[in-house]
């Protein structure tokens, strides 16, 4: 597609990396109020960009996908809050009509997700530093209160950095991904492994927050309801 | 001397980023001396060598679900208070972790926000506008996230060392096997109605009957074997691509 119709210009670039700072910050330090799900971050991706509802799309497959790595403890998980914000982002400067851009997207949005990831880990380590020597921050409160808003400012300029480097690539990979020319076998293989896959999330998804009630016969009842919805309404 | 309201609403409110230095060594210690702050400095007002031993009893390894640790805060405040020997307070922080954790996670991570986001999810398969979901997600979830947040904070400051009993309160159990099932049907049926919205991209329903033989076998096995079953779910969307390409490379 020509570079001159994806909606991105010098002011949306700054508010999507403005709000990668503010989404990624929600993951972790404050205030955790989960606008930085792939759910709500990609949706208003879509939406800064003109399209929510394909934003919306990616951030539910990107959701389902991340919902077996809940935050435990010190466990690593993907920092959904930039990585559905560009995922959403993507696919919805795109347009809706191509497969290839979904997947695109969505890959984007599980790379960056993970990258984030790592960066979280840097910045833990960073905090490590800015909370030593104890002692001296029990003698100083005001020091401590220093660092603690001084780690969290950090935050935020992780997550607009994360969103500043990645956006635009993944905007042009989308871009390249709709240009190329699809068979049709190419089309079922991506609609089979991604729908297989969130089948697969799904499943997953379920066990984590099942508690041993045994629930997999729910899981499939849900699905007949909702293949009876789909036929229903087409 | 005794904290003010005032004092207590700060503490609750700097609860909101007991993460916000999170670090391998102290986790959320010092969020958690950060969140004391206005109530150690109102009880230990005119005693700087007090202040400076209780921040510091504070700052140390900490870790607990976020939004109950300002049942934490306010417990550990209380009993810095009520001029509870240090050593006490010290090992009642260590005792509180496991369960803040724990119960947090269950409650939270696993139950109360998956149900709301696949409520949401739900809602825009079944028609509702993509900013509207959102917003309904968003509010849902934060009615039951600053509930949370409050009902921990006054139970931990009413109760003090005596705290861990509200632990054991009936709902904190009840809540997440009531929703179990919930989300149980709500995760099949969002995957069918979000299934549906890809292959409406690919304007190709004739899948749909076939696919789901296949798909009802792959989330068969995912919950059985969620760890394993997830790594195939990322290694067949990395397959899309490279059969892409392949696919590419052979038409010429």
């Amino acid at each position: 597609m020509p570079l001159g119709d994806i909606p991105l210009h010098a002011t949306s670039w700054l508010i999507l990396v403005a709000l990668g700072g503010v989404l990624a910050v929600d993951s972790v330090s404050w205030p955790q109020v989960m606008i930085s799900r792939p759910l709500v971050s990609a949706t208003i991706g879509g939406w800064v960009l003109g399209d929510p509802s394909a934003g919306f799309l990616v951030g539910a497959l990107l959701e389902l996908m991340s919902l077996r790595h809940p935050p435990f403890g010190a466990a690593r998980y993907p920092d959904t809050g930039p990585a559905g914000l560009i995922a959403g982002s993507a696919y919805a400067a795109v347009g809706i009509s191509s497969l290839g851009s979904l997947v695109a997207a969505i890959l984007a949005g599980w790379a960056v997700g993970w990258i984030g990831a790592i960066s979280v880990q840097f910045r833990r380590r960073g905090n490590e530093r800015l909370f030593s020597p104890e002692p001296e921050l029990a003698a100083r409160p005001e020091l401590l209160e220093k660092r603690h808003k001084t780690a969290i400012r950090l935050d935020i300029v992780r997550g607009a950095l994360l969103t500043a480097g990645f956006l635009v690539p993944a905007i042009l990979g989308a871009a390249w991904v709709v240009d190329q020319p699809e068979s049709g076998l190419a089309t079922i293989w991506g609609a089979a492994m991604l729908i297989t896959a969130l089948a697969a999330a799904a499943g997953a998804g379920g066990r984590t927050s099942s508690f041993g009630i045994g629930g997999w016969p729910l899981l499939f009842a849900g699905a007949a309801l909702g293949g009876l919805i789909a036929g229903i309404v087409g | 001397m005794k904290p003010l309201r005032q004092d207590l609403v700060a503490a609750w409110w700097r609860t909101f980023a007991v993460q916000g230095s999170w670090n391998y060594r102290t986790m959320i210690g010092g969020g958690m001396a950060f969140s004391m702050l206005p109530l150690l400095r109102r009880i230990y007002a005119g005693d700087p060598v007090r202040f400076s031993e209780a921040v510091g009893r504070h700052l140390g390894a900490f870790n607990s679900h976020p939004y109950l640790a300002g049942m934490a805060v306010g417990a550990l405040a209380r009993a810095e208070l009520d001029g509870e020997d240090p050593e006490r307070v010290e090992r009642f922080r260590a005792a509180l972790r496991g369960p803040l954790g724990t119960v947090g996670d269950r409650l939270i991570w696993a139950s109360w926000r998956p149900a709301c986001l696949l409520v949401a999810i739900a809602a825009f398969g079944l028609g509702l506008g993509p900013i509207s979901s959102m917003f309904l997600f968003l509010a849902l979830y934060n009615v039951g996230h600053i509930a949370v947040r409050i009902w921990g904070f006054r139970r931990g400051w009413q109760d003090g060392l005596g705290v861990s009993k509200a632990l054991h309160e009936r709902w904190l159990d009840i809540v997440p096997k009531l929703l179990a099932p919930l989300i149980l049907l709500l995760l099949g049926l969002d995957a069918v109605l979000l299934s549906r919205q890809v292959l409406n991209v690919v304007a190709w329903h004739g899948l749909f009957a076939g696919l789901a033989l296949v798909a009802a076998f792959v989330a068969l096995m995912a919950f059985r074997w969620p760890r394993r079953t997830g790594r195939i779910a990322v290694a067949l969307v990395l397959s899309i691509p490279l059969v892409w390409l392949g696919l590419a490379a052979l038409n010429g």
